[in-house]
C-alpha cells in the first residue's frame, strides 16, 4: 500500500472527521464520474451516497490490495450497478452533436487525405494561459455537459482523474475498444471547442 | 505514409500508447514531414493540460458529510 494510504487509513479507522474530510475532498468528484456513467445524471448524488455508506462499513477489511482510490472506485462502481442491476443502461455509443462540432471528414480532402483548413494556431501554449480566460472556462464546460454520459465520463476519468484505460474497461464494464472510441470522439469535440474559441474568440 | 485523416484517426491512440509498435512508427514518420499535424498533436495534448486544469466545482457539504461518516466509523468500531 502507498505510504499516503496507509496513513490515511489509520486516520480513517480512527473515526477522525478531517481524514473523511480529506477522502471526500480528493475522491468525491471521481465517484461521481464513475456514478454518472452508469446510472445517469439522475441517480448520481444517491449512488454517491450509497457508496459512502458502504466505504464505511468495510473499510475495516480494506487489505490494500489496490491503491484507495481504485478500491473506492470500485464500490462506487459496485452500488450503481446494484441500484440498477435490473435495467443496467446498454452501452450507448450514440455521438451526440456538439456545439462546436468536431474534426471530422469535412477538414480533409477526400482525395488525398490532407488537411483542407489547417489546424488554427491557438494564441496561448498553457493551460494556464489559455484558462485565463474565463469564456472558455465556461465554454469547455458547455461542451462538457453537451458530451453523452459515457463520452464525458471516460474522458473525465482518463484526462483529470489520470485512470488507466484498463481501469476505466473494468469500472464500467465496457470493452477497451469502445473505451478508445469515446475518448477518441468526446477529445476530438473538446479540441474543436478550443479551437472555435482560439479562433473567433467567443463562444 | 498515413494521411492526415488517418494520422488524426490515431491520435488519440498514440497519445495513450494504444498503438502497435508499427503504427507508432508510422505516426510518428508522419509527424516528422507534416507541420499542421505536428501543431495539431501538440494542441491535443494542449487540450488534455488544460482539462487537467480545469478549476473543480467546489464539493458542497463536505464537512456534513465527513462529520456523519466519522460518526458511522466510530460507532462500528468496536
Amino acid at each position: 500500500m502507498a505510504a499516503d494510504d496507509t496513513q490515511l487509513l489509520a486516520r480513517l479507522l480512527a473515526g477522525e472527521q478531517q481524514a473523511f474530510k480529506e477522502l471526500v475532498t480528493t475522491y468525491q468528484s471521481a465517484m461521481r464520474a464513475v456514478a454518472y456513467a452508469i446510472v445517469g445524471q439522475r441517480h448520481v448524488e444517491e449512488v454517491v451516497q450509497d457508496a459512502w455508506l458502504s466505504v464505511v462499513r468495510h473499510i475495516a477489511g480494506f487489505e490494500g490490495r489496490s491503491s484507495l482510490k481504485t478500491w473506492l472506485l470500485t464500490i462506487t462502481a459496485n452500488s450503481a450497478k446494484s441500484r440498477y442491476k435490473h435495467n443496467r443502461r446498454e452501452v450507448l455509443m450514440d455521438d451526440l452533436p456538439s456545439p462546436h462540432g468536431t474534426i471530422d471528414d469535412e477538414r480533409f480532402s477526400p482525395g488525398d487525405g490532407h488537411w483542407l483548413v489547417a489546424p488554427f494556431a491557438w494564441h496561448q501554449d498553457t493551460p494556464e494561459a489559455l484558462l485565463t480566460e474565463g469564456e472558455l472556462r465556461d465554454c469547455l464546460e458547455h461542451t462538457l455537459l453537451n458530451l453523452s454520459e459515457l463520452q464525458s465520463s471516460v474522458l473525465l476519468l482518463r484526462e483529470r482523474q489520470g485512470l488507466e484505460l484498463e481501469e476505466i474497461c473494468n469500472l464500467l464494464e465496457i470493452s477497451l475498444s469502445n473505451v478508445r472510441v469515446l475518448l477518441h470522439r468526446a477529445r476530438l469535440k473538446v479540441f474543436a471547442t478550443v479551437e472555435h474559441f482560439e479562433e473567433t474568440g467567443e463562444c | 505514409m498515413l494521411t492526415c485523416k488517418e494520422q488524426v484517426a490515431r491520435s488519440s491512440d498514440y497519445l495513450d500508447g494504444q498503438l502497435s509498435f508499427r503504427e507508432k512508427l508510422m505516426v510518428r514518420h508522419h509527424l516528422m514531414f507534416c507541420p499542421n499535424c505536428r501543431r495539431f498533436m501538440r494542441q491535443m495534448r494542449l487540450m488534455q493540460a488544460t482539462l487537467k486544469a480545469m478549476p473543480e466545482k467546489p464539493e458542497e457539504g463536505v464537512d456534513a458529510l465527513a462529520e456523519r461518516l466519522a460518526a458511522q466509523r466510530r460507532d462500528d468500531s468496536p
